[in-house]
């Protein structure tokens, strides 16, 4: 009978012991390294500057854009209500809030595209829906939305409609008022209309 | 006696309870998932990485394997075997990224890792190849190294690789405008117009106010 209870008491010891070899656990969650592979490999986790634009322009509630540059970059230049997420603190707990909100579409970019692609699959990797690239980062914003360039005369209709695109969307973020055509109709319209007021004023 | 226990009566039931125990920790053991592959850098460690640029291979590096004098690095085009057959750096294999990590190619690399050869990936950018890279670094590959500049800038220096030493074109990561003056100068002929525009009904307001002031 002691025997027996000796003997189990040493299973337990060495089972215990087994613990060991188990792979350790991590106490947050990940992709398989295949999965995210794949995933790195799908055009769908970019989204072109004009799309940024569009969903800007039109207040998409959805949207949330995140700046991964050095916060002294970021000061001196961001999108219109970009979130400052250095790539270098994207893993503190501080900013863990800002990614993997539900329904929210989280938008990556930097300069170009590698600091934003690091920061995509480090996120990846911790599971992380939903987040995607700015194709050609800030420089290609400049280039395609701020400084359009015209299409070819041979060009499609859709260029030349993503090209008025454009040219608003430099207006939008510009200042709004570079058109000067538009603007010089305003100011007349607004003449004629105190002028009225004026002489309804002096009949008082 | 009344207080003994159930299995001092039956000393069998103690050898059953202790065989199960034993078969279904077994069972436990042989069917745990061990997935095929397993990430060996933290998330940490690979921020830290790709902060240091770490693994980068430079254009100019390029020149010394090409021309033979390191023979110890194999290079790899990721892109689809359709690019690569249009035109690929000489001696590199290919091994399309959507097959980079089939049974045979891990295989593969991790003999080469064992054999101390260097493996360059590259696609068409640095960017192409950056997520393949980030991914075998993160599975413990540090012989996996990523080509700058990918094999669009090879195409235009392929003849003077040794000399890009100081061209720092396919440096990424660098603001290719002064953002906020691009901004600004795009905008201040529009910011002028708009003031003019504005200071104009401003002034023809106040005349307004006071000339109804005046008529009451």
């Amino acid at each position: 009978m002691n025997k027996n209870y000796l003997f189990l008491a040493i299973l337990m010891i060495i089972l215990a012991g087994g613990l060991l070899i188990l792979p350790e656990r991590t106490n947050y969650t990940q992709i398989n390294p295949e999965d995210l592979l794949w995933d790195i490999i799908q055009p769908s986790r970019y989204v072109t500057t004009d799309q940024v634009a569009k969903m800007l322009i039109e207040q998409d509630p959805t949207l949330e854009l995140i700046d991964v540059r050095c916060a002294k970059e970021y000061n001196k230049f961001a999108l219109p209500n970009a979130i400052n997420i250095p790539l270098d603190s994207i893993l503190s707990p501080n900013y863990s809030d800002y990614l993997g909100i539900e329904d929210m579409n989280a938008v990556f970019y930097c300069n170009d595209d590698i600091l934003a692609d690091q920061a995509w699959v480090i996120a990846k990797r911790m599971d992380i829906s939903r987040i995607y690239i700015m194709k050609g980062g800030l420089n290609c914003w400049i280039k395609t939305i701020i400084q359009p360039t015209p299409p070819p005369e041979t060009a499609s209709g859709d260029e030349f409609d993503q090209y008025d695109f454009r040219k608003g969307a430099s207006m939008y973020f510009t200042g709004a008022s570079i058109s000067a055509p538009k603007s010089d109709s305003k100011s007349q319209v607004t003449i004629k209309r105190k002028k009225k007021t004026t002489a309804t004023a002096g009949g008082c | 006696m009344p207080n003994k226990h159930v299995h001092e009566l039956n000393p069998k039931r103690t050898v059953i309870t202790m065989v199960l125990f034993v078969v279904i920790i077994v069972i436990g053991l042989v069917t745990l998932k061990s997935p095929r592959l397993t990430y060996t850098l933290t998330p940490r460690q690979t921020l830290n990485l790709v902060s240091s640029n770490g693994g980068s291979v430079y254009p100019y590096q390029l020149d010394a394997v090409l021309k033979g004098t390191i023979d110890t690095v194999i290079l790899i085009d990721i892109r689809n075997k359709f690019e690569y057959s249009k035109g690929h750096i000489d001696g590199a294999e290919n091994i399309s990224a959507y097959d980079l990590t089939n049974k045979e190619n891990i295989k593969r690399l991790k003999e080469l890792k064992k054999e101390g050869m260097a493996v360059i990936l590259y696609g068409n950018n640095q960017l192409e190849a950056n997520g393949p890279w980030m991914v075998f670094r993160q599975l413990g590959f540090d012989n996996v190294k990523l080509l700058l500049g990918g094999y669009q800038y090879y195409t235009l220096h392929k003849n003077d690789l040794a000399k890009t030493k100081d061209d720092k074109s396919y440096i990424l990561m660098q603001p290719d405008y002064n953002y906020p003056e691009v901004a600004k100068a795009t905008a201040s002929p529009g910011s002028d117009v708009k003031k003019e525009t504005k200071k104009a009904p401003v002034i023809k307001r106040k005349k307004k106010t006071k000339a109804t002031a005046g008529g009451c």
